[in-house]
């Protein structure tokens, strides 16, 4: 591969990561879900960790994956990661606008503002056993 | 002189039902003095049948009403310009097997949406990589990995909502109280600026 090629490559790739890294950060704050868990540990001063946080994971993970590494632990290494994993994606559902705009407006036409928790929780347990029923059972 | 200056403060809300006479103190917070203590009884509209679910009510309507019967009485409007008066309507408590029929509706369709989700984004392929990352073999159902997931994406929304640890942590609002606050405020909002556009209609238009 000639020098020019191997430029336009490592330009190619460097604007791609700086578009796809730049609209994954910006999707993660519209979601405001730092600031959501700000209010759990108590502290916006380690706001600025988290960034480093989400910056270290995407990298890393981009790595492994492309690197097609693999490490090698027990099986049960995958219970705490696929854990987290769901708890992020719970997070995500959760601040996406399906639940949060359409709760109130649906409880207030049926006057059923008491029932607000109960109508929560059926969208947590839906969304536990649906997940539960594709892995388990829906997919061949 | 000084007795009769009289400060009033618009309540934002009040709820009433319909054929109530609203006095003067249902709408209104009043610092008077000992001489115009009967001002808060003065009855300020009574809700007729067809006002429909809102109403509102005008600091202006308010003052002239006073004047009418207190002319030599000096009103200062602090607060609000406008109450929004809501008709209570008898309603009935809903039914449980109304809100168990919406629990089963919101139930499905959240667990079809997070199927979709997962669909969307390959969710599949993307547990099977990760299982694969890890433990270096590759399994096409990966229910290790899947079904702690599954009951963390649960915990997630949980603590999206601030629910479970509320009193723990602290008593910020949770988004979804925040949500139905700003809801509440853009119906007042637009109650107030309807009714008055409708008022005007009423009075400029022909009759009939």
């Amino acid at each position: 591969m000639d020098l020019l090629g191997s430029i336009l490559l490592v330009f190619i790739g460097l604007g791609g990561g700086l578009a796809v890294g730049s609209g994954f950060v910006a999707f993660l704050t519209v979601l405001d879900i730092v600031p959501r868990l700000t209010v759990f540990s108590r502290g916006r001063r380690y706001v600025r960790s988290y960034e480093w946080a989400f910056v270290a994971g995407a990298l890393a993970a981009t790595w492994v994956d492309l690197r097609d590494w693999s490490a090698a632990f027990s099986p049960l290494g995958t219970v705490p990661v696929g854990f987290l994993a769901g708890c992020f994606v719970g997070l995500l559902a959760a601040a996406l606008t399906e639940v949060i705009n359409v709760l109130p407006i649906l409880a207030k036409r049926l006057q059923m503002q008491k029932f607000v928790l109960y109508l929560l929780m059926a969208m947590v347990f839906g969304k536990i056993l649906g997940s539960l029923f594709q892995w388990i059972w829906f997919i061949a | 002189m000084g007795t009769d200056l009289v400060y009033l403060q618009l309540k934002k809300r009040v709820k009433a039902r319909v054929g109530e006479i609203l006095l003067l103190r249902d709408l209104a917070q009043l610092l008077t003095g000992e001489d115009h203590e009967d001002l808060g009884y003065l009855p300020i509209l009574r809700l007729g049948k067809d006002q429909g679910s809102h109403m509102v009510v005008d600091v202006m309507d308010v003052l002239r009403k006073i004047r009418q019967q207190y002319p030599d009485v000096e009103v200062r409007s602090v607060g609000p310009l406008q109450t929004i008066i809501e008709v209570e309507a008898v309603y009935k408590v809903p039914s449980g097997v109304l809100v168990a029929l919406v629990w089963l509706l919101l139930f499905v369709g959240s667990a079809l949406a997070i199927m979709n989700f997962h669909t969307d984004v390959s969710m599949k392929a993307v547990h099977e990589r990760i299982y694969y990352l890890i433990t270096g073999e590759h399994n096409s159902k990966p229910l290790l990995l899947q079904i702690p997931y599954s009951i963390g994406i649960g915990l997630g929304m949980v603590l999206f909502f601030n629910h479970l640890f509320k009193r723990k942590f602290n008593d910020e609002p949770s988004p979804l109280e925040l949500e139905v606050f700003l809801y509440q405020e853009n119906i007042d909002q637009f109650v107030i600026d309807h009714e008055k556009s409708k008022d005007r209609g009423d009075r400029n238009g022909p009759s009939g």
